[in-house]
């Protein structure tokens, strides 16, 4: 029984997180949230995520990709979520997973080094009938390649128009775009694209709900009110151990769906709607906290809360939201 | 990653199954059957049975084997309380002698007490109980005050235990007792080990909301135990019991999940009996308690993974607790919801709902025994989180 990361996919991990701490903090995250004019997508983080293979990661090595799974992928975004890092980059990997599960060879060849290189940014917008208008699709203007929805499965739309649209989670850049035409993938891998989407979504979200309580633990340790911390009063404590738990089972549940993505396992379909359910939900809960335990501070535009309250909230609902995922579980198991 | 247990696991899962389908009968499979026996003729034929099963070398799955174990690894624990669920075995008689008691004496026990302890309670020849909690000291355990006072070879001892399970079929009793008078808190306890079966000591049964009687209390008036009975050292019961504690750190949680997720079915075979499995209201529901079941199962999937690299979880457990022992709380709420006017004790046709209620029953006991789940809350901000006390 090995049911945890590998030291190699901790490593993984962790660099990410280093160089987000060092090079890619909250002030950073700060400048393209407040960016009015902006992509959304920093030039400094996306040449970084090109060299440190975090965009090579599911490429298979013939298109000169790093050939990992969704394990190793889930390992990112969920670092990526606790950084609440802008950028393309869920976008771009699932593009490559859309092409590398149902694009014909020219397809793979024509896309996949340039995705797994930075070279091309890619997206996808699974809502919505192609051609014809896709919603909210996140960093539509400024991706390369945009996987679809089509009647018959997926395809590639490459010069979209494209309309931005306004989000509270200025982590993101979304647009809506007007698909004229689609080059279709042969295979269909809408529902494959749609679980590894959800799963990645979910990591995100796990992410966001971890850091979110590791930094108000840090906070309510040295905050005092009544002359002692104020993480000395049950009233927080119990929240804040509910939360932790709640957390912890939400990562098992990131990384078993992803594994069981990888892996083919027979209930993949119920584990990645337990993940995007109880990620959801935890991440929400966790946010909030965020902000109710950081008092008065915590509700200000100046403090970082808002960034993961906001980006929480918007995933939570991306993919489908707690109680649609519920509604799955319940369609499985009764 | 990997989910599987190894091939000598395997073998093992294999060979308990069918000792266990060869000796557990039919009837005992029947819903209701073992409610409608009297205590005393459910408690024997658990006795006899679990004997037998440790006879047969399905008993002390991880234990030394010069303990009578057999020697296996945490993977056939674990499959071991997968597969005991599974079967409707019946649930061991002995709980606190075989996860408590045994492996702290094993560890800290002098040779003595490791030959007449630990081979005896295998062959359930002698029932242990736990004496800790007190009407004064439930949560806040140091505040102890019953008293033994050293009477030349033994100790006498007096005072009063509450909750103890199977308190009225006892044999003996591992006791915290304040042995220095006078003493404070943690310090000046010992470990006695009492004998139950004489005049000095009283055990009457409680009864339970439940309307069961699975523990009770244990009253001392000058009972006797003689001083060479004390496990660990005396003035250190302390230390002795949150040792003896500590062997429930390993436990995954799969045991818990395997019966949930079996309950879970019966309560969704209830909805659909009813006509409300298709009340999005009571899917959302079951969905969210099924959502925590699974991440339960992963735990214990985590938990083992630990374990088997011979890692201490620490302070880790009490999330265990929490995470089970909460989830099959919300487990039976929404089997009242699903109930909504049906809510009696009338069958449901073919269905036998009393096994049902009593559980319902007794999911509201176990966010309060063995840590309640404040104290779990309050482990978990202090030891693991960090946050200042």
């Amino acid at each position: 029984m090995f049911f945890a990361l590998t030291e190699d996919q901790q490593e993984f991990g962790a660099a990410v997180t280093t160089y987000l701490a060092e090079r890619f903090d909250m002030e950073a995250v700060r400048r393209v949230f407040e960016d009015a004019d902006g992509d959304g997508n920093p030039g400094s983080l996306w040449k970084a995520a090109a060299e440190q293979g975090w965009l090579a990661v599911t490429v298979p090595e013939e298109h000169d990709g790093l050939g990992l799974g969704l394990v190793e992928a889930q390992v990112i975004a969920r670092a990526l979520g606790a950084g609440v890092a802008p950028g393309p980059w869920r976008g771009t990997v699932l593009a490559a997973e859309a092409i590398r599960l149902a694009g014909s060879d020219e397809q793979k060849a024509a896309w996949l080094p340039r995705l797994a290189s930075g070279d091309a940014i890619g997206a996808v917008g699974l809502r919505g009938d192609a051609p014809g208008v896709v919603p909210a699709v996140e960093y539509g203007a400024i991706a390369d390649v945009v996987v679809v929805r089509t009647p018959d499965g997926l395809g590639l739309a490459t010069g979209a128009q494209a309309t931005p649209v306004g989000s509270y989670d200025r982590t993101t850049r979304l647009a809506t775009l007007d698909v004229a035409e689609v080059e279709p993938l042969p295979d269909d891998a809408a529902a494959q694209l749609t679980a590894r989407a959800t799963v990645l979504v979910a990591a995100d979200l796990v992410g966001i709900a971890r850091e979110a309580l590791s930094r108000t633990v840090a906070y309510d340790r040295e905050r005092e009110q009544f002359g002692v911390p104020v993480g000395s009063f049950q009233a927080l404590k119990h929240a804040l151990a509910d939360i932790h738990v709640g957390v912890t089972m939400a990562e098992h549940a990131a990384l078993y769906a992803a594994h069981a993505v990888d892996a083919g396992l027979d209930d993949v379909e119920l584990a990645v709607a337990v993940a995007k359910a109880k990620a959801s939900d935890v991440a929400l809960q966790s946010t909030a906290a965020m902000i109710q335990y950081h008092g008065g501070i915590g509700y200000t535009w100046e403090h970082e809360s808002h960034f993961f309250y906001k980006r929480a909230k918007r995933l939570a609902g991306l993919y489908g939201g707690v109680d649609q995922h519920r509604e799955r579980i319940a369609a499985l198991t009764l | 990653m990997d989910l599987t247990f190894t091939a000598a696991e395997e073998e093992f899962r294999s060979e308990l199954r069918s000792w266990l389908s060869a000796n557990i009968p039919d009837e005992w499979r029947r819903p209701g059957f073992w409610e409608s026996l009297p205590d005393e003729e459910s408690f024997r034929l658990r006795r006899d049975w679990e004997r037998d099963k440790a006879l047969a070398g399905f008993a002390g799955i991880q234990w030394p084997t010069e303990f009578g174990g057999r020697g296996g690894t945490p993977g056939m624990k674990a499959i071991y309380d997968v597969e005991m669920v599974l079967a409707d075995a019946p649930r061991t008689v002995n709980p606190l002698g075989l996860t408590f008691l045994a492996p702290t004496v094993m560890a800290i026990g002098t040779d003595a007490q490791k030959k007449e302890i630990i081979g005896p309670m295998l062959r359930n020849e002698v029932i242990w109980c736990q004496g800790f909690s007190e009407p004064g000291a439930g949560s806040d355990l140091a505040a102890l005050s019953t008293r033994g006072v050293r009477d030349g070879d033994d100790f006498v001892v007096n005072g009063q235990k509450v909750w103890t399970t199977n308190a009225v079929h006892g044999d003996k009793i591992f006791t915290l007792v304040r042995t220095e008078p006078g003493s404070q808190k943690h310090r000046g306890i010992s470990m006695l080990l009492i004998d139950m079966h004489q005049p000095g000591v009283d055990a009457r049964p409680l009864k339970q909301m439940s309307g069961a009687s699975e523990f009770g209390e244990v009253f001392f008036d000058d009972a006797r135990v003689p001083a060479t009975d004390v496990l660990g050292e005396i003035g250190e019961g302390w230390r002795t019991a949150m040792l003896l504690l500590s062997f429930e750190r390993g436990a995954s949680g799969i045991s818990q999940y395997t019966e949930f997720r079996r309950q879970y079915d019966e309560i969704a075979a209830v909805a659909k009996k009813l006509g409300r499995d298709t009340d999005p209201v009571i899917r959302n529901k079951l969905a969210r308690v099924l959502t925590e079941l699974e991440c339960l199962r992963l735990h214990s999937m985590h938990v083992l993974t630990q374990t088997e690299r011979g890692r201490d979880l620490g302070f880790e457990a009490s999330m265990t607790k929490l995470q089970w022992s909460e989830a099959f709380q919300d487990l039976w709420e929404v089997y009242d919801d699903v109930l909504g006017e049906d809510d009696t004790l009338e069958a449901l046709g073919d269905l036998d709902l009393r096994p049902l209620s009593a559980q319902a029953m007794w999911s509201r006991s176990v966010t309060i025994w063995g840590g309640s789940s404040q104290v779990q809350r309050n482990v978990t901000a202090e030891r693991v989180l960090g946050l200042p006390r």
